[in-house]
């Protein structure tokens, strides 16, 4: 006998947004009316709307606009139902390891759970829609769930039945889905707008009318619809898949010992993993190594990759490096080999020659990182700011980064702060100097290009509003060159105190 | 040596530029400049206003561009003379004509070298380089070779490095083409101040935010205006360049002043000159009009006309906007004049305007006082549906080459420029949403810090303070130039040779560049050929009258001022008429009591924003009423006044007063005017108060009443209307008033048909036909025409069965008429049939399709599909209509049969078809609630003819002790009431301190005022509910009777039910049926199957669609 419950969670985009911060994401204040939207067309209308929002007159579909006027400080969040598929998804998951193996997710705010024959394992079905219920609720969502024989009943009951569980025996279906409007029946719009227009105000009334004029009328979906409901005709649907992470595992029948064992099974697991790997078109970010002691403690090795990567060399060689964190005990008796992080990596043609100087820094990233690191790896790139200070920035090793344009060149070593220089002798407005002293030695200037005004990037701080500094590039007597700067444009005073600094040295 | 600066943009280079030319030439003026070449990106757009800047400052504006090529160069141009100019419109029009709009190209110009060289000569040219490259070395060969001698190579500080060395070589490359360098400052705005908005215009302009800006930023610093010492000491080094700018300052002498216009030649003068042309054509003209002799004063008045005329030399003029006019006239277009000279007789016995202004005493009056050289104004209102013939006839006729519309800058306002600064300042958009949410409207006055904080946001943001300042410093600036709705130049020569012209968005539209303050200050022509929707209704309502009553009229037979008409207007009895059907005007008819035309005239220009907020309309009351003494301090101002018993009313009047009262001289009034009529550019009337007060003060008046009355011009401001158009409009006015007095039904009809315009909605329109003893039918498969009809009233034989076959549980159809219609309907009232064109979602395609297969009555749905042919969805649209009920079909069989329709695609089984349809057994349907009918009517059409929905909930209403809308009349004034009613109309107008609603029940409509601190309050309420109750106090008011309210509750949750309920005390068939179990769940389904709920106990929409006409 087979035995459907349909899952239904009302509020799961706005729930979903006030679970997040739980997790110390920012909150949206509970006491302010919250609502998603999304653009139709050229407009942006409501999506989903909180409790409270809905009391205030807001419903989905109305112009975000006119929501906005009539009700000033409204908490507005783009909906995001990409992000309420992957809730939905990560709760069919659950469902399918601990309720049932037969879970599915019913776009867009619901669960298709078959429970044939696995209730009785939790106290019958009351006991089981009990239990389904408070774990969604204590995940944050409220819920409403309906057991009956056919899918499309179940679906019916738990969006327009009176209760929250709602248990239908089989055969029952046509009874206690009479009294719903036709549009429980997962109809289209039009349809169901058709239905009311005829009067048809119940699945019962439909059920009643004869089926040739209905057909005529409304094509074969809506009758096969009332059929599903009414177990006339069969609906099955796809239970979602649990899916494991690539994995390699070896049982030795005697525990091992040596780090050369170790290692030589290491290279094993790598070459094993890889091939899975491949198989599936991905590569691994991040792998973890446990090793089953004959004690039963577990040991485990994390690596982080800078790339994606299958190479098992590399793989084993990373993980090689590491192989003296392992503590053997007595002795192993089963080594894993799991990537935990993975990303879909395309299968690539073999190296040609200049591709092999791309490929060797990748793994070189890798090999450094395992000893160091890799958040202590870095490269320099330019960023598109006049201000030196600002014009460059860390990034990850392997990350994309720009240029410095040649015309306008920077000096080779900038201070890390710019220092006061004195004894400075120039012409205003914006003449360069003719000599200045640092760190007590005097230079006398011979040659200078400049000025490069630069002003204060007002939008980071408001105080550099005004502020504005003309750098010189000047060479002295020795030939040394540097890199100084007035504060203040030599005119107004607001622009700066005219005060010397230098700020680099050229090569 | 005397530097000029000649590379300076104003803002009129979009977003790039962010100083006016106002604030240029000021700046020039106090750095000592003697001129400034203005040279925007591709555009001379801003050319006028500068040169109206170079005069008011004294620095002679050097007209110049800036042309981008396509290749990457940009080079500088002055056109050395008039001829010049022309080449450089011409080559501006060739690049701005190859950018196609719908491609997102409008507003772009795509130049190549070969268009420079066509079009070179007389043009002084400079190339802008980046470095001495092998790009400069092309571009500098190229310049040689066009211009010649005329070719430089323009030389700017950049503050970058090798700035110096890089300025030396280009110096050098010119040298060696034999080309003089040029120094120029590359002006961005007039002082430093601008740079983060500059900053900010740039942001906008790439799309992103500041911080994503990066090098897209203006990389090259210094970009102010500058001191001529100042420049001359940076090009210390190149003396040559520095004496090159004053070389060409003197070689460019051309002005903007030396365009003369020509008048397009027109044919009736054949061979005449056009002042004997139109000398002939008036004379004759009013020969004609008075065929038994033409009255004294006529003809005086049109030989002084004629003289004033002949000598300004303005004869072209009225012979042109005669030559539209006659074209309309010819086609059947109803127009009306009205502008400056509209009030003239020369307008009238041409039949431009049917103002007689001898038996209105309306004087040419600014025209005549006038001792200025401007063109008349005259702006020709034509049906709102037709006017696209009249355009299109007008570039048939001149040419695409002789006439272009004029340009409209679209400049920042409020709102606009808190969204584009918010975007750029990286503010999430909610933010800027809610902040430009707070404004009402137009607003040009920057958020408050108070809205601010009303919305919860902290001001201490730097970025959100940031974002509130930069938007006011950006609102004024123009955006991008758009199309004037109407506004034509004509011109004998080719147009481009005096303007640019571009394409609009609008396909084969093209605009100048100039906008109307423009053309004024040049002196050129433009004739205003705008759309009005009330013509269109008064041309279908000629129509009908002449079908099917027999009388033939038009606007200009209604001279005679009608005391049964003002009487109907005193009333307040206007809805649907012109310009007096607002909520404001109406509470004011009554107490200003029109009695002829001039009243009328008073009345569309008092109840304005503009004088409400001068304060004008309670003195001007007080004084109509006689309960004041209108002031005349001397006999001078009593001239001016007298009409409008001593408050300043027009535009007209607040300029003689200046010059009557404060000794202005005729163009500095001229600028007062100007100045009311456009916004935020020129500061507002403000700054004239101190001349205009000490002037009054000098010529002896009194310090309080030269300040009153500074104040009530100021008052009215941008929104004060010249007295010539209040009385075209007034004359509207007028005429849809006799209209509506003695024709209701082809009023109705015709408004209908002009639908949507004005401020009522059909249910009101048709409503109001009702209590004016006028009967209206349905809709009808058989009857109804694509627009509203008009029926003879008795002889329809299938009318008299219609009670039973359309009245399957709803109301007799008559229940309203007998209700609220008065005793005496006038013996040749028609019956207004309901056209197709009032079902929702019908195409007028498809309404066509039916009627032409129409011979005979169709004699059912299926006959109706397969003789017209026509989509099952649009027979759908009538069923839902209920426009089968005379079939006897009701509304629920209809679209059942409707929805059978669509299945046999194929040809070869239609005959099976029809017997399957007839052997398909008889399915039962329940019959709709009364409630339903109507709510479904509602849905379809807008409106019902069975009931008002208020009638189903009047038990409960009555239970709570609210009175009707109709009892309002019976009640003392200062009763406190409550009474309850659908919105029908929000308004708020000018700076919104009251909010007017209308609300409607099955008695009548209702006025409620709602007063600032109320709105505030329920501000929710009174934006959302559909059905609102109001406790408030009566106040009567004349006929206008007014609620105060004083609190408010929205209702609305009760019109859900309306669609399950019956009428009330009456037993029909459907009472039984819906007390159904299911009926809760009815409702409740409805709602989520409409997607807007997910969580089945809530609701959301009314059931019954209501939709108030909101106005701000």
């Amino acid at each position: 006998m087979k035995r459907v419950a349909s899952l239904f969670l009302p509020m799961l985009p706005i729930e979903r947004l006030r679970r997040l911060d739980r997790n110390g994401r920012s909150e949206p204040p509970p006491d302010r009316p919250l609502v998603t939207t999304e653009r139709q067309g050229q407009r942006v209308v409501l999506a989903a709307v909180c409790p409270l929002a809905r009391s205030l007159g807001l419903h989905p579909g109305m112009p975000l606009t006119q929501a906005r006027t009539l009700v000033p400080g409204l908490d507005i969040r783009p909906a995001e139902p990409e992000a309420d598929g992957a809730a939905l998804k990560r709760l069919a998951l659950f469902a399918a390891r601990h309720w049932t193996p037969f879970a599915a997710v019913d776009q867009p705010d619901g669960l298709w759970l078959d429970i044939s024959g696995c209730a009785h394992l939790f106290g019958g079905e009351r006991k089981l829609c009990e239990r389904i219920l408070r774990t969604c609720r204590r995940a944050g969502f409220s819920a409403r769930i309906a057991v009956a024989g056919t899918p499309g009943a179940a679906h019916a009951l738990t969006r327009f039945g009176a209760e929250d569980i709602a248990l239908c025996p089989n055969g029952n279906e046509a009874e206690a889905i009479a009294a719903l409007p036709p549009q429980a029946l997962r109809i289209d719009k039009g349809a169901a707008n058709a239905c009311r227009r005829f009067g048809v105000d119940s699945i019962g009334e439909l059920a009643a009318m004869p089926r040739g004029p209905l057909a005529r009328r409304f094509g074969n979906a809506l009758l096969l619809r009332l059929d599903q409901a009414l177990g006339r005709s069969a609906e099955t649907f796809d239970p979602i898949i649990l899916r494991e992470a690539p994995a390699a595992i070896l049982r030795f029948l005697e525990p091992i010992f040596s780090a050369e064992a170790i290692e030589q099974v290491i290279g094993d697991l790598a070459a094993m993993l890889a091939r899975t790997l491949e198989q599936q078109g991905l590569g691994a970010r991040r792998v973890r190594l446990a090793c089953d002691r004959v004690d039963g403690d577990e040991q485990s090795i994390v690596i982080g990759l800078a790339s994606a990567t299958r190479d098992a060399t590399h793989l084993a060689s990373l993980l090689r490096m590491k192989v003296e964190q392992i503590e053997p005990g007595f002795g192993i008796e089963a080594m894993q080999l799991i990537a935990t992080r993975t990303e879909p990596l395309p299968a690539r043609q073999v190296a040609s020659l200049e591709d092999d100087c791309e490929t060797e820094i990748p793994p070189l990233v890798d090999r450094i990182a395992s000893r160091i690191g890799l958040d202590r790896i870095f490269q320099m790139g330019s960023v598109e700011s006049d201000a030196p200070e600002r014009s460059v920035r860390r990034s990850a090793p392997l990350a994309q980064t720009a240029d410095w344009p040649r015309e306008w060149p920077r000096p080779v070593r900038l201070l890390a702060r710019p220092e006061r220089v004195d004894k400075v002798i120039a012409e205003l407005p914006d003449q360069p100097p003719l000599r200045f002293s640092w760190r007590g030695e005097t230079h006398r200037i011979r040659r200078a290009d400049g000025p490069e005004r630069i002003y204060g990037e007002w939008w980071k701080h408001l105080s550099e509003a005004d502020s504005v500094r003309d750098y010189f590039q000047v060479e002295d007597d020795s030939g040394a060159r540097f890199w100084l700067f007035r504060r203040g444009d030599g005119v107004d005073p607001r622009t700066g105190d005219l005060s010397w600094y230098i700020h680099g040295v050229f090569g | 040596m005397n530097y000029v600066e000649l590379n300076a943009i104003s803002h009129f280079s979009f977003l790039r530029g962010v100083s006016s030319c106002e604030e240029l030439f000021s700046a020039a003026a106090l750095l000592g400049h003697k001129a400034l070449g203005i040279t925007d990106h591709n555009t001379v757009a801003g050319l006028v206003r500068a040169m109206v800047a170079g005069d008011a400052t004294g620095v002679r504006l050097i007209a110049g561009c800036r042309l981008d090529l396509m290749d990457g160069s940009a080079l500088l141009v002055w056109p050395e003379d008039r001829a010049a100019w022309s080449r450089l419109t011409r080559l501006l029009t060739i690049g701005k004509k190859r950018a196609i709009p719908k491609k997102g190209e409008k507003g772009q110009c795509f130049l190549h070298w070969e268009d420079i060289a066509a079009w070179s000569d007389g043009l002084v040219a400079a190339l802008v380089p980046d470095k001495a490259d092998g790009a400069a070395q092309t571009a500098l060969a190229q310049m040689r070779d066009i211009f010649g001698d005329r070719a430089l190579l323009a030389l700017s500080l950049r503050r970058r490095p090798g700035d110096a060395v890089r300025l030396h070589e280009l110096n050098r490359l010119a040298q060696w083409f034999g080309l003089r360098s040029l120094a120029t400052g590359d002006v961005l705005y007039d002082s430093p101040d601008k740079r983060m908005l500059q900053d900010v215009v740039t942001a906008i302009r790439h799309i992103c935010t500041i911080d994503e800006l990066g090098f897209r930023r203006e990389r090259y610093a210094d970009r102010h205006l500058k001191s001529l010492a100042e420049m001359e000491r940076r090009f210390a080094e190149h003396p040559d360049a520095i004496r090159a700018s004053a070389d060409i300052a003197e070689r460019c002498t051309f002005s903007l002043r030396e365009l003369s216009y020509q008048y397009p030649d027109e044919i009736v003068m054949s061979g005449r000159t056009p002042q004997a042309a139109l000398e002939k054509m008036t004379r004759a003209a009013l020969t004609a009009r008075f065929p038994g002799g033409i009255p004294g004063e006529y003809s005086a008045l049109l030989e002084k006309e004629l003289r004033l005329v002949a000598g300004w030399r303005f004869a072209p003029y009225f012979l042109t906007v005669n030559s539209i006019v006659a074209f309309a006239r010819s086609q059947g277009i109803l127009c009306q004049g009205r502008g400056s000279a509209a009030n003239s007789i020369i307008c009238y016995v041409l039949g431009i305007t049917s103002i007689d202004p001898i038996k209105h005493k309306l004087l040419f009056e600014r025209f005549l006082s006038d001792d200025r050289d401007e063109p008349p104004d005259i702006d020709v209102d034509f049906e709102h549906e037709r006017r696209e013939e009249v355009i299109q006839w007008i570039y048939e006729t001149y040419g695409h080459d002789h006439a272009a519309l004029t340009a409209v800058v679209s400049r920042y306002r409020t709102r606009g420029a808190i969204r584009d600064v918010g975007k750029a300042l990286g503010l999430p958009e909610d933010v800027t949403g809610a902040l430009s949410g707070q404004v009402w409207g137009w607003s040009n006055e920057g958020v408050a810090e108070r809205q601010v904080e009303e919305l919860g946001l902290d001001l201490n943001d730097p970025r959100l303070a940031l974002t509130i300042e930069l938007s006011r410093q950006l609102i004024g600036t123009p955006r991008h130039l758009s199309q004037h709705p109407g506004g034509f130049v004509l011109t004998r020569d080719r147009l481009d040779a005096l303007v640019p012209i571009a394409p609009a968005a609008m396909e084969d539209r093209w605009v100048i560049e100039w906008e109307k303050d423009d053309l004024e200050e040049l002196k050129i022509m433009k004739v205003d050929v705008l759309g009005l929707g009330m013509l269109g209704c008064m041309r279908r309502a000629f129509d009908l009258l002449a079908e099917h009553k027999g009388v033939r009229v038009g606007l200009e037979d209604l001279q005679k001022d009608d005391p049964a008409v003002f009487a109907m207007i005193r009333k307040a009895d206007t809805l649907g008429t012109f310009q007096i059907e607002s909520r404001a005007q109406m509470s004011m008819l009554p107490r200003l009591k029109p009695k002829e035309f001039y009243d009328l005239v008073i009345q569309v220009a008092i109840v304005r924003p503009g004088p409400i907020q001068g304060d004008m309309v309670h003195p001007y009351l007080r004084r109509r009423e006689g309960k004041e003494k209108a002031e005349y301090p001397n006999p001078d101002l009593r001239e001016v006044l007298e009409k409008t018993l001593g408050v300043p009313l027009f535009q007209e009047q607040a300029m003689k007063v200046a010059i009557v009262g404060a000794g202005f001289t005729p163009s500095e009034a001229d600028s007062l005017r100007r100045s009311m009529a456009t916004f935020k550019s020129t500061g507002g009337v403000s700054k004239f108060r101190d001349k205009m007060i000490e002037g009054m003060l000098k010529n002896g008046y009194e310090r309080d009443f030269a300040e009153r009355t500074f104040k009530q011009i100021e008052g009215f401001g941008s929104y004060g209307f010249p007295e010539s158009h209040a009385a075209s409009f007034a004359k509207i006015a007028y005429a849809s008033s006799w209209m509506k007095h003695y024709h209701p039904d082809i009023f109705c009809a015709a408004l209908l048909n002009a639908q949507p315009m004005g401020f009522y909605a059909p249910a009101q329109i048709v409503r109001d036909a009702l209590e004016h003893g006028v009967e209206v039918r349905p809709v009808c498969i058989n009857k109804s025409r694509w627009d509203c009809m008009i029926e003879s009233k008795y002889p329809p034989h299938d009318f008299v069965g219609r009670g039973t076959a359309e009245g399957g549980g709803g109301a007799p159809p008559s229940a309203l008429r007998t209700a609220t219609s008065p005793g005496n309907p006038g013996e040749d009232r028609f019956a207004v049939r309901l056209g197709l064109r009032m079902v929702k979602g019908l195409a007028n395609a498809h309404a066509a399709q039916i009627l032409a297969a129409r011979e005979q009555p169709f004699g059912s749905v299926e006959d109706a599909w397969k003789r017209s042919g026509v989509s099952v969805a649009a027979l759908e649209r009538i069923a839902e209509a209920d426009g089968f009920a005379s079939l006897g079909i009701d509304r629920r069989q209809a679209l059942w049969r409707v929805k059978a329709l669509g299945h046999s695609q194929l040809p070869l089984f239609a005959a099976a078809d029809t017997r399957e349809e007839e052997q398909e057994p008889a399915v039962p349907l329940k019959p709709m609630s009364d409630g339903r009918e109507v709510v479904e009517d509602y849905r379809s059409l807008h409106l019902s003819l069975r009931a008002h929905p208020a009638v189903f909930i009047r038990s409960k209403l009555d239970a709570m002790e609210i009175i009707r809308c109709g009892d309002l009349r019976r009640i003392k004034d200062g009763r406190r009431i409550e009474i309850a009613g659908i919105v029908l109309i929000r308004q708020r107008p000018g700076k919104g301190n009251v909010t007017f609603l209308t609300i409607e029940d099955e008695t009548g409509i209702a006025n409620i005022i709602v007063w600032q601190r109320l709105f505030e309050l329920h501000r929710r309420t009174v934006m959302s509910a559909s059905l609102l109750k109001i406790r408030g106090t009566v106040q009567h008011e004349g006929e206008v009777i007014h609620v105060i309210a004083e609190q408010l509750a929205d209702l609305t949750p009760m019109l859900h039910g309306i669609g399950e309920m019956p009428f009330p005390n009456r037993h029909g068939p459907a009472d039984g049926a819906n007390k159904g179990p299911d009926r809760r769940q009815w409702t409740v389904a409805k709602t989520v199957s409409d997607g807007s709920a997910r969580l089945p106990t809530a609701r959301s929409e009314p059931a019954l669609k209501l939709k108030s006409r909101d106005f701000h």
